[in-house]
């Protein structure tokens, strides 16, 4: 039972940590190699307004995720656009910013774990005989929330409309008068909120460390390749997939085998179905 | 209302456009014929400005070098170097080649994507209109674009085109891929267009036949010059028109 109820609750977390990634990547055909890094941010952010500055909690995070998002846009605008469309460059540029702001991070004194965020909801609760605390809870809630609020938001918003036009075809999408860096802006700005929104809701469950910041690029990248790169169902299946087979791994050889699940199901995708479950690399090539 | 000026476009060194010229006034349908390879969709990229951002795209990824002249006149402005977001802001529509349809979407949300440029209530004035004079897109608003006919997609790739509120709408090869039937039933619809909607259109095709009763204005393109131009009649009565387009 454990089991079940802990892989649900990890599973949802490694959704929370792939969503952003997967946004960015199928809307925009960007890897956002700086998705860990904006994810460290935004917790360090936010303990900064809570700690520094003595903001009361709700505004930190409102204000720590509009600036992870203004980042996220910034660093499109000023950075990636010049390389757009090399995309060994894209995921050398973005990794090289996440580099900087993590190790910056570092350098500047995070470091340690005693960089924490209080817990939304103090306190636990009993399911079928296994204790979970609210906040574990709150991590289902919320990601469940999270995925449908974006889906609202691709399916019947106008720039949702015009982000899934510009994934699926960019010229067509540019003769309709979407721009493709405002859409690219917009993604990213998008990509980075829900990074930000995914670090706050886990962060409280353990400590802000720059180590976070590497272990989610991982974990979004495998999520994102195992279920197909820019697939929104793949990914959340996917996510599944491997935070089940995280927690029996955890259950029956030991906690340390958890990264190495996640970088296994990334080599047996690629062995055995490289386009990932729900990736379609243009089977259908134009027909005439 | 829309003048373009000594067009050149270079492909690295080889000519895909030469030095053409084309004017198209409010309400007119100019018609521009041509072969393949004549130079068409360059030319219908060009007006766009989608080939500012093919240029642009190929400078970025060091692929072929393409070059541009030429000066693009629309409404008393010049917009040779407008971005194409820009242009299309303006109203100036491209209907793409090979129309693009956005194949993971329904047809209805096709349309909406369309109407992104659209006011809310221009964009509901506008789907009625496209399903008025598009019917068969009525009976099949959830099917995705993927699976779509040939005349279903082209239907959609206009109506997508309408939503985004054009005042001079450019269609590249409509009629590419439909049976005859089909062919003089979309020129005829794309005639009722420009009345209806008050839009101007240029529609670039080698199909010369069905396009020819329905144009004010007409020019022939071939290997990237505008060799032959004139009004209906003009090219009609043209011989060597006469014998390439119409067999006699």
């Amino acid at each position: 039972m454990d089991i079940l109820i802990y892989g649900v609750i990890n599973s949802a977390t490694l959704a929370l940590m792939a969503l952003g990634f997967t946004l960015v990547y199928g809307v925009s055909r960007l890897p956002n190699f700086a998705h860990g890094a904006l994810y460290v941010l935004a917790g360090y952010i936010c303990w900064l307004l809570l700690n520094r500055l003595g903001l009361p909690y709700i505004l930190a995070i409102a204000l720590a995720l509009g600036l992870v998002a203004v980042v996220g846009g910034a660093m499109y605008q000023l950075i990636l656009v010049r390389i757009r469309g090399m995309s060994i460059s894209e995921i050398i540029a973005s990794y090289a910013i996440g580099l900087a702001i993590l190790e910056g991070l570092r350098w500047g004194g995070l470091k340690g774990g005693t960089f924490t965020l209080p817990a939304f909801l103090e306190g636990s609760v009993d399911i079928a005989g296994v204790s979970v605390d609210f906040q574990r809870i709150l991590v289902v809630v919320l990601g469940a929330l999270l995925v449908g609020l974006l889906y609202f938001f691709v399916n019947h918003t106008r720039l949702g409309l015009a982000l899934k036009g510009m994934a699926q075809d960019e010229r067509a999408a540019l003769t309709l008068g979407i721009d493709s860096d405002r859409m690219a802006v917009a993604s990213m700005a998008l990509g980075s909120l829900s990074a930000a929104i995914a670090a706050l809701i886990l962060l409280p469950l353990g400590s802000i460390v720059v180590e976070a910041g590497y272990h989610v690029l991982i974990m979004a990248v495998a999520v994102c390749i195992v279920g197909g790169l820019g697939s929104w169902t793949g990914a959340i299946l996917a996510s599944f997939v491997i935070g089940f087979a995280q927690i029996l791994t955890t259950a029956y050889l030991g906690a340390h085998f958890q990264v190495v699940v996640a970088i296994l199901a990334i080599i047996l995708t690629l062995i055995l179905r490289p386009s990932g479950l729900f990736g379609k690399q243009k089977e259908l090539e134009e027909r005439v | 209302m829309f003048e373009a000026l000594g067009l050149m476009v270079f492909y690295e060194n080889m000519l895909a456009l030469n030095n053409v010229s084309l004017a198209c006034g409010d309400n007119q349908i100019v018609g521009v014929f041509g072969a393949n390879s004549a130079g068409k969709s360059t030319l219908m990229y060009t007006l766009s400005g989608i080939m500012e951002d093919i240029a642009k795209k190929e400078l970025m990824a060091g692929g072929e070098r393409i070059t541009l002249r030429g000066s693009i006149n629309y409404k008393g402005r010049d917009i040779s170097h407008d971005k194409p977001s820009k242009r299309a802001k303006a109203g100036i529509i491209l209907c793409p080649e090979r129309r693009r349809i956005f194949p993971e979407s329904s047809v209805l949300e096709n349309l909406k994507i369309g109407g992104y440029l659209a006011k809310p209530a221009q964009a509901a004035e506008t789907l009625e209109y496209v399903f008025k004079i598009f019917p068969p897109l009525t009976k099949i608003v959830r099917r995705l674009g993927g699976f779509l006919s040939g005349g279903e997609q082209q239907m959609l790739a206009i109506g997508r085109a309408l939503m985004a509120q054009p005042k001079l709408l450019l269609l590249d090869e409509p009629l590419l891929g439909l049976s005859p039937a089909i062919q003089y039933w979309l020129a005829k619809s794309i005639k009722e267009i420009a009345e209806e909607r008050g839009v101007a259109i240029i529609v670039a095709e080698q199909y010369a036949r069905p396009i020819m009763p329905i144009i004010d204005y007409g020019y022939i393109l071939e290997n990237g010059s505008a060799v032959v131009e004139g009004d209906k009649d003009e090219l009609m009565n043209n011989p060597d028109v006469k014998s390439a387009y119409f067999g006699a």
